[in-house]
Formats: structure tokens, sequence, C-alpha cells
């Protein structure tokens, strides 16, 4: 929806001419040109297939931590290429099931500022925590972001068998990589619940954004069998179910050239071949706002209008989600997926009120949306939902539990960014003629 | 290993859309293309990062940096101004608005937003004071927007309930919980949520207009003490049940 007045064009170019003067105050970078950030909030590391992600941080008060300005290179194409402008969390919405609870984290009490742990134990083993402003009204230094690379397991194999002409003899050739992700990140507490905000960025190209539960249960918590658990001796105590329904804000930037256009695919049976069943797919362009659920072999991806990858086919992300438990307390936590157009006064998918230049009455991402606008700055709002049933091994600390989603290359580039050398000639039909 | 890399700022495409565009940045690597890493995996498969020494806090930031401590300082001083400051209130009663946060203006300028509350009008104000020219670029308010507490209105919360016959619930349970006896505040970090009243809530309907929270209260010992089913409305210095 459009109502608040962007600064313009005019006002743009000042500020990146002006920018463009600012020295980083990064000692060691010290390129004479202007940087995104600082060398303190940047990430810049390269995983040991080659790949290279470098992006900003920052520590919003109620979002927690704020990824921007997102880049990925490959040995293969050493080339950075921006995949997104900025992802957060947007909302955190808790209601327990008895009705009489409900919290939202993000805008009534925040993942930033006090509500943001300073790392330390176990918190970052084999990482490197990063210093940085906690994002508080009177913001602290402290160590509160974890950076490390972790082991994914097993990028690609490919067993290839090949005839040798000069040796006259069978060749193979055994191609197994590990992969590994960049990992980020932060821990909030609010109250005995923490939350972990993570995202895996994968050498691959893949990013995967999820959000840990851990700390406690609710200590007073309890109701009836009916929507609770008996947790401790017997059966007289029960732990209130509740939801925890997670949002993230999602904008790309997809090589710097913005402007991405929203797809959707469904898969539907369509008579049958001569061993099985026929399948079709089609595609519908979703050119203006709207909430999205998936169905079955439904998914959405975001496609740069301009940006091609070698092969000239249009870059793009794909948004890979299952939406989760899907609570139906709220409208706006039924949708999977909201698509906006870009918008400063939306903030947060729920409880977006804490802005005075903006109305009061657009509160939530379907809000967002109702006027149907056309998309040419699309935001994603992905949301995914746990349904938490309490059980006996919530105590205590509660075991990790992880919801999240993926955002997944398509045609980023004209083949997998990993491809070693030896498979580097395998792109399209090998065998056009037959 | 050493890679300089050149950094561009552009506006991007001038489209309909170029109001967007100035956030927009393009990272170029330089002439040399990224030399596979060595080795970045230790003995035994590890992967590592780097892991720089932090550095003293910057005076000033630059791009999407964080807002500096030094930043927020400066930006407080030209955000409070003499009109603001003399008429407005803070939840303890005193003359001048309750701070609440700064954030970092995400158009792309660089900017400090500072929000504040005025318990007298009852107005959540947003002052917008560019770092630059160190000028009030912008100022806006309105009513019925409750961002989250300060620790000082958590405080002031946790006095308000202590004080008033609702909080026997959370006495009762500060006993059972530390075997001590609940005298005043101390010995208790409160947590406050805000809590704004939906149409079908019972209870505490002046909340939204008023400033309300609800309360978590840690003991010195780290229990938590959940005080579910009352509000305590700062605006109006009350205590509420819901129901
Ligand atoms: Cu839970």
């Amino acid at each position: 929806m459009t109502y608040r007045m962007f600064t313009g064009a005019a006002a743009a170019l000042i500020t990146s001419a002006a920018l463009a003067v600012t020295v980083p105050v990064a000692a060691h970078a010290a390129p004479a040109a202007a940087t995104p950030c600082g060398a303190q909030a940047m990430v810049k590391e390269t995983l040991p297939n080659g790949t290279t992600w470098q992006m900003c941080w920052r520590i919003n008060d109620k979002a927690g931590l704020v990824l921007s300005n997102v880049f990925v290179s490959t040995k293969r194409y050493p080339e950075p290429v921006q995949v997104l402008d900025s992802i957060r969390l947007a909302q955190l919405n808790v209601p327990y099931d008895n009705g009489d609870t409900e919290y939202n984290d993000l805008t009534a009490i925040g993942m930033g500022g006090y509500g943001l742990e300073t790392l330390t134990g176990d918190d970052c083993k084999g990482g490197s925590i990063r210093r940085g402003s906690d994002g508080g009204g009177q913001p602290e230094q402290r160590d509160v972001l974890c950076v490390s690379a972790e082991n994914r397991g097993l990028a690609y194999r490919l067993h290839e068998e090949e005839w040798d002409d000069e040796k006259d003899e069978p060749k193979d050739t055994i191609y197994s990589q590990q992969g590994h992700d960049l990992v980020l990140r932060t821990v909030s507490r609010l109250g005995w619940y923490e939350y972990v905000t993570e995202y895996r960025l994968h050498d691959d190209g893949q990013i995967s954004a999820r959000l840990g539960a851990t700390g406690d249960l609710a200590p007073t918590e309890y109701s009836v069998a009916n929507n609770g658990w008996p947790i401790g001796k017997g059966a007289k105590d029960y732990a209130t179910m509740h939801y925890h329904n997670a949002f993230w804000r999602v904008d790309f930037n997809i090589a710097g050239k913005g402007g991405e256009k929203v797809e959707q695919y469904d898969t539907a049976t369509d008579g049958r071949g001569t061993m099985t069943a026929k399948l079709k797919t089609t595609k519908t362009a979703i050119a203006k706002e709207g909430t999205f659920s998936r169905v079955n072999q439904r998914w959405w991806r975001l496609v740069s209008p301009t940006s091609k990858n070698l092969d000239g086919h249009d870059r793009s992300y794909e948004v890979v989600t299952t939406g989760g438990d899907r609570y139906e307390g709220h409208p706006e936590t039924k949708p999977d997926i909201t698509f906006s157009q870009k918008n400063p006064c939306e903030k947060w998918a729920s409880d977006n009120a804490s802005d005075p230049e903006c109305p009061l009455d657009i509160q939530t991402v379907v809000d967002f949306v109702k006027d149907k606008e056309k998309l040419s700055d699309p935001i994603a709002w992905v949301r995914v939902g746990f349904h938490h049933v309490p059980r006996d091994e919530d105590q205590s600390p509660m075991p990790m539990h992880w919801q999240g989603f993926e955002l997944v290359p398509r045609d980023f580039t004209e083949m997998n960014p990993l491809t070693p050398d030896g498979r580097s000639g395998v792109n399209g039909n090998q065998y056009p003629d037959e | 290993m050493v890679r300089i890399r050149q950094w561009g700022w552009g506006l991007g495409i001038a489209t309909v859309t170029a109001v967007t565009a100035f956030s927009v940045a393009s990272w170029q690597a330089n002439a040399t293309p990224s030399a596979p890493p060595s080795t970045p995996a230790a003995a035994g498969g590890q992967a590592r990062v780097s892991d720089p020494s932090p550095v003293p806090e910057a005076a000033t930031g630059t791009g999407n940096d964080p807002l500096t401590t030094g930043e927020v300082d400066k930006a407080r001083a030209i955000a409070l101004t003499p009109q603001l400051a003399a008429e407005a209130q803070d939840v303890t009663g005193k003359a001048g608005p309750e701070y609440l946060a700064a954030e970092l203006d995400v158009d792309g300028s660089r900017q400090a937003e500072l929000y504040y509350y005025d318990y007298k009008t009852e107005k959540l104000f947003k002052q917008v004071v560019d770092l630059k020219t160190g000028k009030l670029a912008k100022s806006y308010s309105a009513t019925g927007m409750q961002p989250p507490a300060s620790p000082q209105e958590a405080k002031a919360a946790l006095e308000l309930l202590v004080a008033d016959p609702a909080g026997a619930e959370l006495k009762e349970a500060y006993r059972k919980a530390t075997g001590k006896t609940l005298t005043g505040t101390d010995g208790i970090e409160p947590i406050a949520h805000i809590y704004t009243a939906k149409p079908a809530d019972k209870g505490a309907s002046q909340c939204g207009k008023s400033r309300c929270v609800q309360l978590i209260a840690k003991t010195a010992d780290g229990h938590f003490i959940n005080v579910t089913g009352v509000v305590v409305d700062l605006s109006g210095r009350t205590v509420a049940h819901l129901k």
C-alpha cells in the first residue's frame, strides 16, 4: 500500500553522493570508496568450497538481528552478486490455547536491546563472536553475534565412468564433496523463553532462515487436559499448549536490480502417459499484492526482470516454505506468505502500530495488501507457525526447537556454483541429436 | 589472505520504483578473482571463519552501520526540543517525555529515529534527526501507539503492582519461589510486555489509548513469576484484572 511519501529520487541522489565520500571506519579493509557498512558491521567469509558470502549486520531493538546487503560469489562465479536487500524477523506472536495469554514478542517487548543476550559458554563454539551495538535505547557494545562455518554434510556425489581412449581402459572418477554453511546467530531472552535467530548461508547459494526456541516453559501457564499436557508427576498440572507464530520480512534485490516479479507455480494431474500419470505445471504471475497459502505442488519464486545467468535465464530465488502449523485465531496468521509492495510504514507483520509517521489502521499483513496495489518492488512476508504441545522433555532446559524456511537459488547461475572442473562442460542436453 | 574490494554505491534502475532504488548497492570485486581458498578447513575437516579482535566503537557510523553511542547521544540532545522537555511528562510524572528507543532510518539516508512517550497527552513522538546536519529533520506524534517499555517504565509498573491489592498474587508466588517475604521491589527484576486491548478482551479496554504493561518478575535467584491476568495501566497509575 502507498501512504507514506518517500524522500524522493532527488534526495536519494544527494544521499548517495554524500555516502560516496564517507571513509569507512575499517582500519584494515580500507578501500577509499564508500561501503554499505563499516568493517565492524560486516561479515565476509569464504567457505572451504570457495563460496564467499558478504553482508552487513545490525541489531534492531524490536526485530533483533537484521542482515542487509547480502552478496554471494563462488569459485566458479567470482563476481559478487547481490541476493537480498535485507532479511529479518517481522513478528513472533505467541497465543496460549486457553485464550487467556498472548504475547507479541517483537512489538511488545523486543528481540534487541535488553532482550538480547551476551554470548558465552558453548553459544558460539568453533565460531567467532562479533561485538556490536545491542540496538537498545542506550546502546551497549556487547558480544552478540556468532559467526561460524559449519559442515552441512554431502553437497553432491557423482560416480563418473568414462572410457580412457589412450590407456584403452575404463576410468572412474568419484566427485564427492562436503558442503558448508556460513552461520550467523543471535540469542534473545524474553522472560523464560530464549529464542535463537539464525541465518545459514549455504555454499551453494541457498539461505535458510530459522528461529530456535529453548529456555523454559512458562512457569505459571497451566490449564486443563484439552488445552494442556500433563508434566511433572501424575496428571495434575497441564502445561498450556500455545503457538509460536513467526514471521520474516524478506526483501530481495537480485543482482542489485530490484523490481522482482513474483510467480506462483502449480502442478496438477493431467491424464495419463503410456506408463503413469501425466502432470502439468502452470505459472501464475502475481502482479498485485495479496496473501497466499500452500497447497500440494505449489511454490513461489521472485524473478529478476533484468538480470540473467550465462544461459540467458532470468535469475530468481524460490521461497521454499511449508507454513508449519496454521493458527486460526487471527486473520494474519492464516496465509503462508504475503507479497506486498515495499512501504516503509509496513514494518511488522502484525501489531504494526509503533510509528507516528504512519497510519494506525494498517496493522497486519492482511491490511498491507487489501488495496491490491501493483507489485513493482515486492516484499515477501513468510509465516511459519509451531503449535507447541509441551512434553515432559521440555523440562529443563527445553530442547531446541527449530522453525523456518529456505530461499533456494533458481537459475541464479547457469550451473551448480560448486560444479567441479571435470563436470564444467555438462550444461544442457548432452545428446541433442538423439 | 587480504583481498581488496572496491565498493560502489549507486542508484539502481531508474524506473517507476526509482524512489526505493537508493538502497541498492553494488559490491564489486576488483580485477583479481577470489583465489580458491588454500585450506580454510583445519585438521578434522572443521571449517573456520576469521576471528577479528573487537575494536573500540567508532564515533560515527556509515551506511547501514548501527547507530553508535555517540550518534544516539547527539541525536537525543537534538530530538529533545525545549518544548517537548517542558511540556511532556515521563512515567514518573516528571517534566520531559519518556525516552523509549533509537532506530536507524531504513530509507537509506543516515538518520536517527528517536521515540518518546508523553504521558500528559498519551502521544508517541517520533523525532527524526539528520546526523549529518545535526538538525531535527522531522517530528511526528500520534495517540494509540505503544512500542515496548523502557526499563524505567518496567520498574514503575512493578512499583504500582506491589503497592496494589492485586500484587498479592505476585507476593505469594515470590514467597513460594524464594521462601522470603517480598517487601518493596528489591530482589525483583521486572520484564514488561506492552498490553493493548483487543475488542474482545475484557477488563482493561482503555489499554492502547493508555500505556499498559503485563509483568514478568525475575527473582534474584533466577525464578520467573508470571503475573497472569493482571494489567498495570501506567497512564492511569492503576492495576486492572483481565476477565
Ligand atoms: Cu513453546
